[in-house]
């Protein structure tokens, strides 16, 4: 088997959702373009592009959005190629790290050397209301218009749960969430490619409006647009090309598991009582295998960068990451260990809390983070002590998990 | 008088004097779920007969809740904030998540014991349309 390894990573500026333009596949190509450059790689030398698909609403329910859902084939076409394997992969907020996924297997089974992973995507603006298609009316993913379940109010859910686990007041959750904000937000103004460069405080964020209890608004992320490209090849190929690239130690998929109790996005029901299994099994398993591919523990993860949708999911992918005591995860965030020259740097790229969700490519902006900090070129955002391993950790609605494992391999 | 019509149909009785919400159960390993599906979900069973049809549990505790501050947009801008979302856990091992309907939303504790509701959820010139709720037990 192959080893994989990343050799450049380029991302576009984070901007608001909802506009058409700038034209995404000219940001696209745009983006892919730099990535190849950084990699010195003509797009004739690829064996395959990988892209995400994307979010964009579909504005008539009697046209068919096609060309949203195959930007590997146009960004192929647009970039020229000599005949190339496009792939385009849907897995909701996580399918940008399920592209890497795609790519990391292909190239360590042998079949491919070259790969470039792409993605753009524009969101849809406010609460993300799911859209019933007339010729897909599933029962199972109406909870929003029988009981007005938004994305926020599951994870609040979430949250208070957590802190009754712990035998907590909601309040106690509450203040470590405007806490990660605060911290969050500190590396976001650090960051030119995040859309928000506002450092806010704790207070800040407990003064903005209740969204759904525990969640103020500045806890839980906009939505944006924005993407990123990465050329990814096999071990060797990546020596030739720099003398610093980052392998793929790791990169797993996951899913919904039967007995997750806690009920993931969309769903009207889980399962509780004997059946039940550990909350928030689903998001720990592609984590646990991750570790196991890599052949590491929690205790070697030297950074992370977490898909922070709301300030409650830093602090529940601490908890999965980890595998520790919650109240470690707690503890960690209160004595401020996840800013740069902390014990476990968290979200140094500014997370989503600054970039704002540009939902299936979010992943993106994770990558790029750990590259350059592995790499020593994070500039302000810079880990103070010596980095080796490097986690990156996504999530999505219907149940759709990714973590990569990155290390330094030179 | 205008007529009640559930917000969808298929997740509970209706009409009905005492409406419970309908799943689906496996013979075969008895897992249950909700809304009623054509197959069983449990990856373990065999999957050798046809799920059935049946009845929820009217009664069982708070989960987990949040209370939604904003009103939604259209098309679902019947949803006026605040409204009340929970988790309800059923004695059969399903955690239901619905609307919560309570008088003040500080006498709400996570595992007080809830019961079913079926009540207007809004209405329009024509039909007052109808979801289901948890309430607490008095």
């Amino acid at each position: 088997m192959s080893e994989s390894a990343i050799v450049s990573v380029a991302i576009t500026e984070w901007v608001e959702a909802g506009h058409p333009t700038p034209l995404l596949i000219d940001r696209l190509t745009e983006v892919a373009v730099r990535a190849l450059r950084e990699a010195k790689m003509r797009p004739g030398e690829l064996d395959a592009i990988i892209t995400n698909t994307t979010s964009i609403p579909f504005d008539n329910p009697s046209y068919i959005t096609t060309s949203a859902q195959h930007f590997a084939h146009r960004l192929a076409e647009k970039i020229g190629t000599h005949g190339v394997q496009c792939i385009n992969v849907c897995a909701a907020c996580a399918s940008a790290s399920i592209s890497f996924a795609v790519a990391d297997a292909m190239i360590k089974t042998g079949s491919l050397r070259k790969v470039l992973v792409a993605g753009v995507d524009n969101s849809p603006r406010g609460f993300y209301l799911p859209g019933q298609s007339v010729l897909d009316p599933d029962p199972a993913a109406a909870a929003i218009k029988v009981i007005g379940a938004t994305n926020p109010a599951y994870w609040a859910m979430w949250a208070r749960r957590r802190a009754y686990e712990m035998g907590k007041p909601v309040e106690s959750i509450k203040e470590l969430m405007a806490l990660v904000k605060e911290i969050h937000s500190e590396y976001g103004a650090r960051n030119p490619y995040a859309r928000y460069k506002k450092v806010f405080s704790a207070k800040e964020v407990l003064n903005s409006p209740v969204v759904c209890d525990p969640l103020h608004l500045y806890m839980i992320c906009a939505t944006s647009s924005g993407g990123g490209a990465a050329v990814i090849t096999d071990n060797e190929t990546a020596k030739k090309i720099t003398d610093k690239p980052v392998k793929i130690a790791a990169s797993t998929v996951g899913s919904s598991v039967y007995g997750e109790p806690m009920p993931r996005l969309r769903v009207f029901s889980s399962l509780g009582g004997d059946k039940a299994k550990k909350p928030f099994t689903e998001w720990r398993k592609p984590i646990e295998e991750a570790y196991k591919l890599a052949g590491i523990t929690a205790e070697d993860i030297d950074i992370l960068e977490c898909h922070d949708t709301s300030c409650f999911h830093t602090i529940n992918w601490i908890d999965q990451v980890m595998g520790w005591e919650r109240e470690e995860t707690d503890k960690l965030i209160r004595e401020r260990q996840i800013r740069h020259d902390g014990k476990l740097p968290v979200n140094l790229s500014g997370g989503t809390a600054s970039f704002g969700e540009a939902v299936m490519s979010q992943a993106f902006m994770m990558i790029h983070e750990l590259f350059r900090q592995l790499r020593g070129e994070a500039q302000e955002r810079q880990v103070k002590k010596n980095l080796k391993i490097g986690a990156c950790t996504a999530y999505g609605a219907y149940g759709a998990y990714g973590c990569i494992i990155l290390e330094k391999g030179w | 008088m205008k007529k009640e019509v559930p917000i969808m149909d298929g997740l509970f009785e209706w009409p009905s004097e005492n409406p419970r919400l309908i799943g689906s159960k496996c013979p075969r390993c008895g897992s249950i779920q909700f809304p009623k599906s054509n197959v069983c979900n449990n990856p373990d069973c065999d999957h050798s007969v046809n799920v059935e049809e049946c009845f929820l549990s009217t009664e069982g505790t708070l989960y987990t809740y949040t209370i939604h501050a904003y009103s939604l947009r259209e098309p679902f801008q019947y949803h006026k904030a605040p409204y009340i979302i929970g988790a309800v856990e059923l004695p059969e091992g399903l955690i239901v998540v619905g609307r919560l309907k309570v008088s003040d939303e500080k006498m709400l504790r996570i595992g007080m014991k809830m019961k079913l509701k079926i009540d207007k959820l809004y209405e329009d010139d024509e039909n007052v349309y109808l979801t289901y709720f948890f309430e607490p037990v008095m």
